[in-house]
């Protein structure tokens, strides 16, 4: 017999209570005279027996209602006998084609063991199973045991995570669309690092491999300092996940340059010093000595290689100059004309409202003239925040000028906002800011974010770039507004600015604006994917309530064993109700008298 | 209009606990009967004869046909004739007096068993010395505790009231010895009123009632229960004991109410049975019955109190 919830066992005690209080009656009692005593005796001497097994019949019926109650609760069911085909029933097969499915074990894939027990679970259904297939892709492929045989068979190891909580509640809820008895049969190699729980009252099978797990260690991480690097080369953090063992040996080169190589531990990272190189865009990639999992051994990351800007500004800005003047000093711009920061120049610009309302006017005049799509409006004096993004976080701003469009369609460019209104936005080769960098306007000047953020936009934001993002296979991706296409070597996938992009496998992807490549996506394996050591069954029935752990060589007869089960909760509530009904009668009767 | 005029209560209705508190047994006892006399219309005298006696004093209630018309005509004063028949009755009231008579099951709203036998035992008493007839009194626990032989005179009453008073719960019940002591005050036929609860041994005192019946006693059986008695009540689980033997038994009175009520009342009905299948007389009284109420079902009876 299995529970639902056993913990509803601990109640089970409670049905001591109808004999603890029949105890506790029986204190004794007040005396009374009472002359007719004979009377009395005469009475109970007819009835007393008879009394006595109502009594004790009562007694029992209040046990044993409580003790169906608790059970009921606790959600019983138990196997029926075995038979060579069980009742119709809704089955969902959740096939692990995660990136660790691609290990080798013994000779063997992992995917291999997986994809052979699906087939045997299929092969025990019936034409009257509903049958699902779940891959790491998240989709529910519903269809006859030989049309779901051949899907299992074009199963891949896919570069895509599966959270196996979010996969058995999405096996849950599609078992629930149908009316037959609902099961769900996991095949999983059931990494811990995978687990997450699920509310699930659907039996739930769980089958992993009876093997260990080799030890394993992945590249799970490459990240390179502030892009863009300047002609003199760059660094790049390389950090090791997995499970313990030997440190292993990386290589990381950038373009086709030679690569620098080191030792890094499972959990360490390592900086790596690379040689510039010319400007561009360039891929810069940490590989390690191949083991049994082959898809966690290299990272890619994309790096822009470019001068540095050059740049001029108003040194009565005070908290502008003090940023920028740390810049200049630690390299990352120098004086020049190619940009003009604080004001609007004849060339690239960073364009700050004027500290004069009255100079206002002018300005956007002069925006007019240079066709920029942007113009100041009203000043809002409401302190606000803005809105989290990947180029500013949650800063204070206490005064603002609206960024209105000139034209009402024209709404592409914008980088930060406030309260979703445009903050700070760009058109062409100037970028427009609603707030001076001063602590009157905003606190930005006064966090630490704010030099990264003036190096992103005299470096970036003012050439026309936008983003380098990281993401995992599958994950989506929000590309900026400008973006229209995006590029994998040969590959282009045309996209809507502010729409989201699911990378389908590992490498660099390219943003494009017409032409121009603005950003870069680096795609790589999940690092937790590294992690092969498996959870124990303790933690899946913890996590999971009710499930059941066998190995991958028994799915096949335990996967039709959910339908082959009767659940007990309902004859137990009927006995209850039963029992509840004679308890009724028997206090009444006593009620009533002998 | 003439004034509204108030009617005293008759004492002979009220309730007995509240009839008890008006004044003392004589004086309680004379205003039943009087109420009860009055209420009646006509005299519970019975079995004048043809034989004439005495002449005494016309009472209210006496039957106009045994006015003395003629001494009337003389004397210009009622008188009623009497005859040698009904001067002759001699009675025996035997009482109860155990310890269970002094129990009540609510001290506040019913008088204890043996105050309310008393009490009717009086009234009883002085309706049958009114009649000119020799009225005694025997009052038992275990033994026999008191006995007034049944004398006609008109300090008898006096004498009769004096016993009763004495009267104080005993011991245990058994009725034998009493009922053997009848025996030999009444040695002619007469009639024996036994007033008891009648928790004692019922076959002993059947034998002794029937014994007395065949000597040719008219016995009257007046079983004198409290209402508590009847219907079994308490808290949820008690231990009632028995005050004469110490015998007790505990149960939770909810749970054998219904069955008690069944068993008292077929302990009513045999004695009923069995009185009345051997030319008995017998009556279940509850103390909460008003003592006219209880003197009309004695008397009512066809054979009555002659």
């Amino acid at each position: 017999m299995a529970f639902l919830q056993p913990w509803v066992l601990l109640g089970l005690p409670l049905a001591g209570l109808p004999l603890l209080l029949h105890l506790i009656q029986r204190r004794e009692p007040p005396t009374l005279e009472f002359p007719a005593v004979r009377y009395l005796v005469q009475v109970t001497q007819e009835h007393q027996r008879r009394l006595r097994l109502r009594h004790l019949l009562l007694l029992l019926v209040r046990t044993v209602l409580v003790l169906a109650l608790v059970l009921a609760a606790a959600g019983p069911s138990a196997a029926l006998r075995e038979a060579a085909s069980h009742a119709p029933s809704a089955l969902a097969v959740l096939l692990d084609n995660s990136p660790s499915s691609g290990v080798i074990v013994d000779g063997t894939s992992r995917l291999d063991e997986l994809r052979l027990a699906a087939r045997r679970i299929l092969a025990r259904s019936t034409p009257a199973d509903a049958l699902w297939l779940v891959g790491s892709d998240g989709l529910a492929r519903r269809g006859s045991a030989s049309e779901l045989g051949r899907a299992v068979d074009s199963l891949e190891v896919a570069p895509r995570r599966l959270d196996l909580g979010q996969a058995v509640q999405l096996a849950a809820d599609v078992v629930a669309t149908d009316h037959r008895p609902g099961a769900i049969v996991l095949l999983s190699d059931l990494q811990a690092t995978a687990l997450s729980p699920a509310a699930v009252h659907t039996p739930l099978l769980v089958a992993r491999p009876a093997s260990t797990a080799p030890r394993n260690l992945g590249v799970g991480q490459v990240r390179p300092s502030a892009a863009p690097w300047t002609p003199s080369g760059g660094q790049v953090i390389v950090a090791v996940e997995g499970d313990s063992g030997p440190p292993a040996p990386v290589t990381v080169t950038l373009a086709d340059r030679p690569g620098r190589q080191a030792l890094i531990p499972a959990g360490g990272a390592t900086s790596f010093t690379l040689d510039g190189t010319a400007p561009g865009w360039w891929t810069v990639r940490a590989t390690k000595a191949p083991d049994e999992l082959r898809m966690d051994d290299e990272r890619v990351s994309l790096v822009r290689v470019a001068p540095v800007a050059r740049v001029q500004w108003n040194a009565q800005d005070r908290y502008l100059d003090a940023a920028l003047g740390v810049l200049e000093a630690d390299g990352r711009l120098r004086r020049g004309s190619d940009l003009t920061v604080g004001t609007l120049g004849s060339g690239s610009s960073v364009v700050l409202p004027p500290a004069d309302p009255a100079q206002l006017g002018a300005l956007n005049r002069a925006l007019e003239r240079r066709d920029i799509g942007w113009r100041y409006g009203a000043l809002m004096a409401t302190p606000t925040m803005t809105d989290s993004g990947p180029l500013v976080g949650r800063e204070p701003v206490a005064r603002r000028y609206l960024l209105e469009p000139r034209r009402a369609s024209a709404t592409t460019g914008i980088l930060a906002t406030v309260g979703q209104q445009p903050w700070l936005v760009r058109s062409g080769d100037v970028v427009l800011l609603g707030s001076r960098l001063e602590p009157e306007w905003t606190g930005f000047p006064l966090q630490a974010g704010f030099l990264p953020f003036m190096d992103a936009v005299v470096n970036r934001l003012a050439r026309g770039e936008l983003a380098l993002q990281n993401a995992a296979p599958g994950d989506p991706v929000l590309v900026p507004d400008l973006v229209t296409a995006v590029a994998q070597a040969d590959r282009r996938w045309t996209v809507e600015g502010g729409a989201a992009f699911r990378a389908p496998s590992p490498g660099v992807y390219f943003l494009l604006a017409g032409r121009d490549t603005v950003g870069g996506i680096s795609v790589n394996v999940d690092p937790r994917e590294s992690h092969l050591s498996p959870a124990t069954d303790a933690q899946v029935t913890n996590l999971w309530p009710g499930s059941r752990v066998v190995n991958l060589e028994d799915a096949a007869a335990a996967a039709f064993a959910g339908a082959g089960r009767a659940s007990l909760q309902a004859p137990l509530l009927w006995l209850a109700l039963v029992l509840g009904l004679v308890e009724l009668l028997l206090a009444s009767g006593l009620r009533q008298g002998p | 209009m003439p004034p509204a005029t108030r009617t005293p209560p008759r004492i002979d209705l009220l309730d007995p606990r509240e009839a008890a508190g008006l004044g003392g047994i004589e004086l309680l006892t004379e205003g039943v009967v009087e109420g009860f006399l009055a209420g009646l219309h006509r005299s519970p005298r019975r079995g004048f004869s043809v034989e004439f006696a005495e002449h005494r004093s016309y009472q209210p209630g006496d039957e106009l046909r045994y006015v003395d018309w003629k001494l009337l005509g003389r004397k210009d004063r009622l008188y009623v004739k009497q005859y040698e028949e009904e001067t002759n009755l001699r009675a025996m009231l035997v009482l109860d007096a155990s310890r269970s008579m002094a129990w009540t099951g609510d001290p506040t709203r019913t008088l204890p068993k043996l105050a309310y036998a008393q009490r009717l035992a009086a009234a009883i008493g002085l309706i049958l010395l009114r009649q000119r007839d020799a009225t005694g009194l025997i009052a038992f626990d275990d033994a026999v505790r008191s006995v007034l032989p049944a004398r006609a005179r008109s300090a008898q009453w006096h004498q009769l009231l004096a016993h009763l008073v004495g009267v104080v719960p005993g011991h245990g019940t058994a009725a034998e010895p009493a009922l053997r002591r009848v025996i030999d005050l009444l040695r002619r036929r007469g009639l024996v009123i036994f007033i008891s609860d009648l928790l004692l041994e019922r076959d002993l005192a059947l034998r002794a009632l029937k014994f007395l019946q065949h000597r040719g006693h008219q016995v009257i059986v007046l079983h004198v229960m409290d209402p508590a008695e009847l219907d079994l009540g308490g808290p949820a689980e008690a231990r009632f004991e028995d005050p004469e033997t110490g015998a007790s038994v505990t149960l939770r009175p909810k749970d054998w109410a219904g069955a008690y009520r069944e068993t008292v009342a077929g302990v009513v009905s045999a004695w009923r049975r069995s009185c009345r299948g051997s030319g008995m007389q017998y009556h279940q009284l509850t103390t909460d019955t008003p003592f006219g109420l209880a003197l009309r079902r004695v008397l009512a009876r066809p054979s009555g109190l002659a």
